[in-house]
C-alpha cells in the first residue's frame, strides 16, 4: 500500500512535470500573444496580463491576410497528403504483400530518401521546378512536401499492413472480390487508424514547413503559406511580436482541431476481433 | 454441390517442393479430412483448391469444371479459416452477406439468407454485433455461417477448431458434422488432430512431406494402416513398436517380444527378415492372455476411466522409430491403455497380456506395411 502511494505519487509527479514542459511554451505563446507590448519584456516576468489584449486575434486578421496563407497552407497540405498518400498505400501495400525480387532492397532504397535532409535537397529541386515552370506555384510545394512524406509514410504503412492478417484478403478474394477489390474493401478499412496517424503525420510535416515554402514561393505573395507568411511580420528594426504570437496560435489551431478530430482514429483498436 | 478431382498437383517454391504429385477424386457430398503435421502440405493443398496459392503443375476440377487457372471468387467454393478472418469494420450480419454482395444477389435475398444461416447457427441475435463483441465461439460460428449463407459447390476448412478450447472443440466437432449431413455439401476439412480427423471424416487422407501416405476411411485407416507413419499418427496414445527378426516357427512365423516367441499370422517365407512389429496400446489387456508378460510400470497415469501403464521395452525390441507420426515418446518405453481398471492396477508389478492376430507388421527398411 505505501508502496503503491509513492508510486503513484512519483507517476504523478512526473507526468505533471511532463505536461508542465510540454504546454508552457504554448502558454507562453498565447500570453505574448495578448500582453500588451510593453508589457512583453518586463522583468520579474509577468504570467498573466492585466488588461489582455483579446483583440490581437481580429486585429492580426484584419491586417494581414491570414486567412488566406491558411488557406494555401491546407490546400499545399492536403495536395502532397493525397498525393503521398495515394502512392504510399499502393507501395505500402506492395511491399507487405507481394514478394518480389529486389523488393526489400526497394523498400530500403525509398528509406533512404528519408535520410537525406531536407535542406540538401532544395537546390536539384529548385533546379527541376524551374525547369517545369513551377516555381511561384503551390504545385511546387506539394511535390516537394510529397518526396519529404512519401518515403516515411511507406514505411509507416508497410509496418501497418503487415499487422493485418493476410486471411481477411484471401476470405474477401474467396468471397468474390479482386486483389484489388480485397484492399479497397476490406484492408482499407481496417486500416483506418492507420492510414489517419500516417495521413496526419504528413499534413504537420506540410504544414510545417518553411524551407521550401522559402525557397520556392518567396516572389509570388498571393501564393503564401502561413509559415513563410508569419515570417514576413518580423521587421527589420521593429517586430511586434505580439501580433507575431497571435498569428502562430491561428496558424497552429487547425492542426490542433485535426488531432482532436482524429484522435479516436489514432489510438486504433478497430482490428480487434478480426482474428482469435 | 459437387465433386473435386485433384489430378496430379506439384508446388515447388523454387528448389522446395512441398507437394508432390497430389491426386484425389472427393465424391459429391463427401467429407474429407486431410490431416498431418505442421508442414505436411495439407494447408498449401486446400489453398491451391481455394485459389488462394497457385498449383506448380497439375489439374484442379469443381463439378467437372476445370478452375485451375480461376481467380478464388469464381471457383464457387467457400472457406472458413483458422483465425476466422471476419471482416472487423463490418457487422455479423453484413460480413455473412459479402459474398452475396460481391455477387450482386439483391438485398433482400441477402437478408433472407443471412437471417437463415444465422438460425441455423443460433447466431441470429448477434447479427447487428460487430465481430470484436464476439466470443471465440460465435466467432467461429459467424465464420460459418458467412461460407454456408453463399451455398457453394464446396467448403474448404483450414483447422476452423484450433483456436476453441477443449470443450467448445468437442461441441463444435459435432455441430460441424451434423451441418454436412444436414447441408450436404461437399467438405475438405484440414486439421493436424487426428481426433478430429477420425470423428468427422468419410475419409481421411493423410499427408507426410508433401506426399500422400493412405487415403482410407477412419476405420481402414486404423485397422490397417499403409505404414508405420500412419501407424503411429493414427490413433491416442500412438501405436507400440518394437523391432524384431521373423525367425521360422511351428507351423507359421514368429518373433521373439518380451523375451517369448509369439505366433505370427504371416507367411514363413519372411524368415530372417528384420521387422516393425506394432501393437496398439488398447490392444495390451491386464491379466492373462495369449501372450502374457509381466512388468513393473515405469509410470502410470490415470484418467479415470481409462489408465496409461508405460512400461520399458527390452533392449533388443527397442526401435529408432518410435517417433514416427509426431508422437515425442522415448524409444525404451511403450504405453498399455487398460480400459476400465480396477482400482489397484498400475501400484506395483502387473501381468498384462496381448492377442498377436492384434500385431501390425512393417518392413523394417521400407517402414511399409506387410
Amino acid at each position: 500500500m505505501k508502496r503503491s502511494l509513492l508510486h503513484s505519487t512519483f507517476l504523478y509527479v512526473a507526468v505533471i512535470l511532463v505536461c508542465a514542459l510540454l504546454v508552457f511554451p504554448i502558454y507562453w505563446l498565447f500570453i505574448t500573444a495578448i500582453s500588451p507590448p510593453d508589457q512583453l519584456r518586463v522583468l520579474p516576468p509577468r504570467f498573466w496580463p492585466e488588461i489582455p489584449r483579446w483583440n490581437v486575434f481580429g486585429d492580426v486578421m484584419s491586417d494581414r491576410p491570414i486567412l488566406l496563407w491558411l488557406g494555401n497552407s491546407a490546400l499545399a497540405a492536403l495536395g502532397s497528403v493525397l498525393l503521398s498518400m495515394t502512392v504510399s498505400v499502393l507501395a505500402g501495400y506492395s511491399l507487405s504483400r507481394f514478394r518480389v525480387r529486389g523488393g526489400q532492397s526497394l523498400g530500403l532504397f525509398i528509406l533512404t530518401a528519408k535520410m537525406l535532409p531536407a535542406t540538401l535537397l532544395v537546390i536539384p529541386l529548385f533546379g527541376i521546378f524551374r525547369t517545369l515552370d513551377l516555381i511561384g506555384s503551390l504545385w511546387s510545394i506539394v511535390l516537394a512536401h510529397a518526396t519529404l512524406i512519401i518515403p516515411f509514410t511507406t514505411w509507416m504503412l508497410k509496418g501497418y499492413f503487415d499487422t493485418i492478417p493476410r486471411e481477411l484478403e484471401q476470405a474477401a478474394m474467396v468471397d468474390g472480390c479482386s486483389p484489388l477489390g480485397a484492399m479497397v474493401r476490406v484492408i482499407l478499412p481496417v486500416s483506418a487508424p492507420g492510414l489517419a496517424a500516417t495521413a496526419l503525420y504528413g499534413f504537420v510535416l506540410s504544414w510545417s514547413d518553411y524551407a521550401y515554402a522559402r525557397t520556392f514561393l518567396t516572389n509570388a505573395q498571393t501564393n503564401w503559406t502561413a509559415n513563410l507568411g508569419i515570417t514576413t511580420m518580423k521587421g527589420e528594426y521593429i517586430s511586434n511580436w505580439g501580433d507575431i504570437s497571435a498569428a502562430s496560435i491561428l496558424v497552429a489551431l487547425p492542426v490542433l482541431l485535426i488531432y482532436l478530430f482524429l484522435e479516436r482514429y489514432l489510438v486504433g483498436g478497430l482490428t480487434a476481433g478480426a482474428e482469435k | 454441390m459437387a465433386g473435386i478431382h485433384i489430378e496430379h498437383v506439384t508446388k515447388s517454391y523454387g528448389q522446395l517442393t512441398v507437394l508432390k504429385d497430389f491426386s484425389l477424386d472427393i465424391a459429391d457430398g463427401e467429407f474429407v479430412v486431410f490431416v498431418g503435421p505442421s508442414g505436411c502440405g495439407k494447408s498449401t493443398m486446400l489453398k491451391i483448391l481455394a485459389g488462394l496459392e497457385e498449383a506448380t503443375s497439375g489439374t484442379i476440377r469443381i463439378g467437372g469444371r476445370d478452375v485451375t487457372d480461376l481467380a478464388p471468387g469464381d471457383r464457387d467454393i467457400a472457406m472458413v479459416f483458422q483465425n476466422y478472418a471476419l471482416y472487423p469494420h463490418l457487422t455479423v450480419r453484413k460480413n455473412m452477406g459479402f459474398g452475396l454482395k460481391m455477387r450482386g444477389t439483391d438485398s433482400a435475398e441477402i437478408d433472407r439468407r443471412v437471417t437463415e444461416a444465422a438460425k441455423i447457427l443460433g447466431v441470429d441475435h448477434l447479427l447487428d454485433r460487430r465481430p470484436k463483441a464476439l466470443s471465440g465461439g460465435q466467432r467461429q460460428r459467424v465464420a460459418l455461417g458467412r461460407a454456408i449463407v453463399r451455398e457453394p459447390q464446396a467448403f474448404l476448412m483450414d483447422e476452423p477448431l484450433s483456436n476453441l478450447d477443449a470443450k467448445l472443440r468437442v461441441h463444435t466437432r459435432a455441430e460441424i458434422s451434423a451441418l454436412h449431413k444436414r447441408l450436404g455439401v461437399t467438405t475438405i476439412y484440414v486439421t493436424h488432430d487426428q481426433i478430429e480427423a477420425m470423428t468427422m471424416a468419410d475419409r481421411i487422407v493423410i499427408m507426410r512431406d508433401g506426399i500422400i501416405q493412405q487415403i482410407a476411411n477412419p476405420d481402414t485407416m486404423f485397422r490397417k494402416p499403409a505404414n508405420l507413419f500412419v501407424a503411429g499418427f493414427i490413433g491416442s496414445p500412438g501405436m507400440n513398436f518394437f523391432k524384431a527378426t521373423v525367425a521360422p516357427g511351428q507351423g507359421s512365423a514368429m518373433v521373439r517380444l518380451f523375451g517369448q516367441n509369439v505366433p505370427l499370422q504371416a507367411p514363413t517365407g519372411l524368415s530372417g527378415r528384420e521387422v516393425v512389429v506394432g501393437l496398439r496400446p488398447e490392444h495390451i489387456v491386464a491379466g492373462e492372455g495369449p501372450v502374457t508378460f509381466a512388468v513393473t510400470p515405469r509410470l502410470v497415469e490415470s484418467l479415470g476411466s481409462e489408465k496409461y501403464i508405460y512400461v520399458d521395452v527390452p533392449p533388443e525390441n527397442r526401435v529408432e522409430v518410435a517417433h514416427t507420426g509426431g508422437d515425442d515418446r522415448r524409444a525404451d518405453t511403450i504405453i498399455a491403455r487398460l480400459i476400465n481398471p480396477e482400482e489397484r492396477a498400475g501400484s506395483g508389478p502387473l501381468t498384462l497380456s496381448f492377442d498377436p492376430a492384434r500385431l501390425h507388421l512393417f518392413d523394417a527398411q521400407t517402414h511399409i506395411a506387410i
